[in-house]
């Protein structure tokens, strides 16, 4: 008797779980009107995303777009799950390169080669971050560029009588003109490891030569442990001694603190901190410069490391397929790419859109005229282990003096020989 | 003449039978909803993990049944296979760690308040207090002050003069884990303190009485009448320490981040498993499920012999 009980309980129990959870008939599958569901994961982003939203409607009557954002740390879960689903998004914020994998192999996403027209005037440095890597395929349109920058408080530059550097050794004369003064001439962080391929890239992009170097490693010529990117670490390695006391215990908050609190003149980071700096600190004259070539350097220009952020694509499931496809047709587009700029403050991937935000403008032109990749973010992260990943581990290990630059690169070669085949 | 038994033990019987009926329909009822729970939430999630971690997977797409394919891919490739039993190693120190340092303070506490000394109400709270904040939040306001730029602590340190002793307490790789047993203990101090402090008050009065008489030490009073006597407080409060320390997520990862500190000094099983999940490529949901599978064996096996070795011990 208790167990038929107990059966019927769990079954009752089970049915009306299964009920609350069932999705609910969402009535916009008939008729003209069409409403484009577009997942995102920039919560604080709603406003301009609705402002953006608006041109497209005014030019489309009968559609509607409504932005729907997650948490960020759990849109990529949610997202998996969404796509599975007719009620999940038309049209979804992706993450770009190696986390964009998993969704092309579930087939969850619409491949946009021949649908969108636009896509073949982008650089492909920059389709790189929207591509399957097995099939080629581009699955969404890129939205916004993201670069890697020294930035500095110009007003203590000018208190010190310091400019932005032209080269290594200008730049290494002002760290020490800085330390003498007392201040933290770099915010660095080390707690947060993934901070710190940022921080390897901007100091030592010249010294393992950037673009040509990653071909080669594409190609299967150059390795993690070979010379130049060995020793890149070891000229990112070289501004320890300009980072924060104590800095193994300084995590990314701290540092970001440190130097919105005029306690520290640099913060090497993305271009992303800007708007967060100003926001911090509305007082704070900000400047944006990148690491000249260093002693030995691989090139003689200075580089601008960047990626793709992210793109929007199309959901494999979704009853609107058509519009929804307009709608990322009109988002590679001159029109949509100066609306994100404007009102998210971004670097819009577009081509020849330029952003009104002087920084942005700088980041953008520097980047244009010498790009540079974020080769273990961008483009060894799509297998397992991801060579972002083992690079954050690595460094940790090397900063912390518990392992050599030698030992650093093994590390991530080791891992990523497990799944990285070379293209010829 | 009907005898005397049978006369009063019928209506006894017949009683006994309706009460158990009654009973069963109740204890039933009561039953129902936390078996409902408990299926729902533990284990058809279980079944569901244990499930899962036999196939392949393509982000949410079932692919191929790979039997323990899942399993020999998290135990072999580098660097999980390096990782797994560092993290493990380091979650045997964190419960070493626990029991030593929070579980015999908690003792201690409990002895101390045995005594009904003033304020006794007032010293329960308060050493119980931490438990209602969540570890997430223990975790930040910790890590902020033991900061070494902005830290308080750190910085009356320094005042005092002791500026060697202001250390990144979080940033060194062989002071992170100490300073998390410390952090947590600090929060679930509250626990033993409370446990043993039941324990002693059901230990009964005359025994250690009668050991006073008999001209016993208070050491001597402990060790031979009060602390063989707690031996079931002490493995409720291992086991449950034990279940815990093996769980630990929330409050490493407030401290430490997601990677477990510096140079992964403070990498937890926990941690690994959340890498895995949510950082860990294609086949995420396969070896992530096999993972928790693993975790859930070691825990739940460890668990079940230290309850039969420590209930062995008791003494009654």
């Amino acid at each position: 008797m208790p167990r038929r009980f107990g059966a019927i309980g769990v079954v009752a129990t089970l049915a009306v779980t299964l009920a609350a959870c069932a999705p609910g008939d969402s009535g916009d599958g008939g008729g003209d009107a069409v409403n484009l569901k577009v997942w995102g994961w920039r919560q604080e982003d709603v406003a301009a995303y609705k402002k953006i939203f608006q041109i497209y409607e005014k030019a489309h009557p009968g559609v509607t777009v409504e932005y729907v954002p997650y948490k960020n740390t759990e849109y990529d879960t949610i997202l998996k799950t969404g796509l599975t689903d007719a009620n999940g998004p038309d049209v979804a914020q992706l993450r770009s390169y190696g986390l964009l994998q998993p969704l092309v192999g579930s087939g969850s996403l619409v491949p946009l080669d021949d649908q969108v027209d636009k896509l073949s005037g982008f650089p492909k440095p920059i389709l790189d971050g929207a591509k399957g890597d097995k099939d080629g395929h581009v699955y969404g349109v890129p939205f916004a560029i993201q670069t890697l920058h020294v930035i500095y408080n110009k007003k203590i530059f000018a208190d010190n009588g310091i400019d932005a550097p032209t080269t290594w050794a200008d730049m290494i004369a002002g760290f020490d003109k800085l330390s003498k003064a007392g201040v933290t001439p770099l915010a660095n962080t080390v707690t947060d490891k993934w901070m710190l391929p940022i921080e390897q890239e901007i100091f030592g992009a010249t010294t393992y030569g950037g673009p040509d170097y990653l071909t080669k490693m594409l190609n299967g010529s150059a390795k993690f442990t070979d010379a130049p990117w060995v020793k890149s670490l070891e000229t990112w390695k070289s501004t320890q001694k300009y980072w924060p006391a104590q800095a193994s215990g300084v995590s990314y908050t701290d540092a970001q603190a440190l130097f919105t609190s005029g306690r520290a003149a640099m913060f090497p980071g993305g271009v992303w901190e800007l708007a967060g700096f100003k926001k911090a600190n509305p007082q704070l004259d900000l400047g944006i410069f990148n690491a000249p070539p260093a002693p030995g350097a691989s090139v003689d220009k200075t580089l601008v490391p960047g990626y793709v952020d992210g793109s929007f694509g199309v959901s494999a499931k979704s009853r609107h397929r058509d519009a929804a496809l307009d709608l990322v047709r009109w988002m590679a587009t001159k029109e949509f790419g100066t609306a994100l700029s404007n009102e998210l403050q971004q670097i819009s991937p577009v081509p020849g859109v330029e952003p009104q935000d002087e920084l942005l403008a700088q980041a953008l032109k520097g980047y244009q005229a010498n790009p540079s990749p974020y080769v273990t973010y961008a483009y060894f992260s799509g297998g397992t282990p991801t060579a972002w990943d083992l690079a954050s581990e690595a460094f940790s290990d090397y900063v912390l003096d518990r392992s050599n630059a030698a030992d650093a690169a093994a590390h991530i070669q080791r891992g990523v020989d497990q799944w990285f085949r070379p293209k010829n | 003449m009907v005898p005397a038994q049978e006369l009063t033990v019928r209506p006894a019987r017949r009683s006994r039978r309706r009460a158990g009926r009654i009973s069963a329909g109740w204890i039933t009822s009561f039953c129902l909803p936390a078996f409902a729970l408990y299926g729902l939430f533990l284990v058809v999630p279980l079944v569901t993990a244990f499930y899962y971690g036999l196939f392949r997977w393509d982000g949410t797409q079932q692919g191929e049944f790979v039997g323990i394919g899942n399993y020999r891919e998290i135990l072999t490739r580098y660097p999980l296979s390096d990782e797994i039993p560092a993290a493990l190693g380091h979650n045997v120190l964190f419960f070493v760690g626990t029991m030593a340092i929070q579980n015999t303070i908690g003792l201690g506490l409990a002895l101390l308040l045995h005594r009904n000394p003033w304020g006794k109400r007032l010293f329960q709270t308060l050493f119980s207090l931490p438990y209602l904040i969540s570890p997430l939040i223990v975790g930040y306001i910790w890590s902020l002050l033991l900061s070494p730029t902005f830290g308080p602590i750190n910085f009356a340190l320094r005042a005092v003069g002791l500026d060697a002793w202001a250390r990144p307490w979080l940033g060194e790789p062989d002071l992170a884990l100490p300073v998390l047993i410390l952090v947590n203990a600090w929060q679930w101090i509250g626990g033993p303190m409370l446990i043993f402090g039941a324990a002693l008050a059901g230990i009964p009065q005359e025994l250690e009485e009668a050991a006073a008489m008999d001209g016993a030490s208070p050491t001597r009073t402990f060790w031979s009448i009060r602390f063989p006597l707690l031996i079931p407080a002490v493995g409720v409060i291992t086991v449950l320490t034990f279940i815990g320390c093996f769980n630990i997520f929330d409050l490493v990862y407030a401290l430490g981040g997601s990677d477990g500190g510096p140079g992964g000094a403070m990498d937890v099983l926990g941690l690994l498993y959340y890498r895995t999940a949510f950082r860990g490529g294609s086949n995420a949901i396969g070896e992530s499920s096999a993972l928790a599978m693993l975790i859930f064996v070691l825990i739940f096996g460890v668990s079940l012999a230290l309850e039969r070795t420590l209930r062995r011990r008791e003494v009654h």
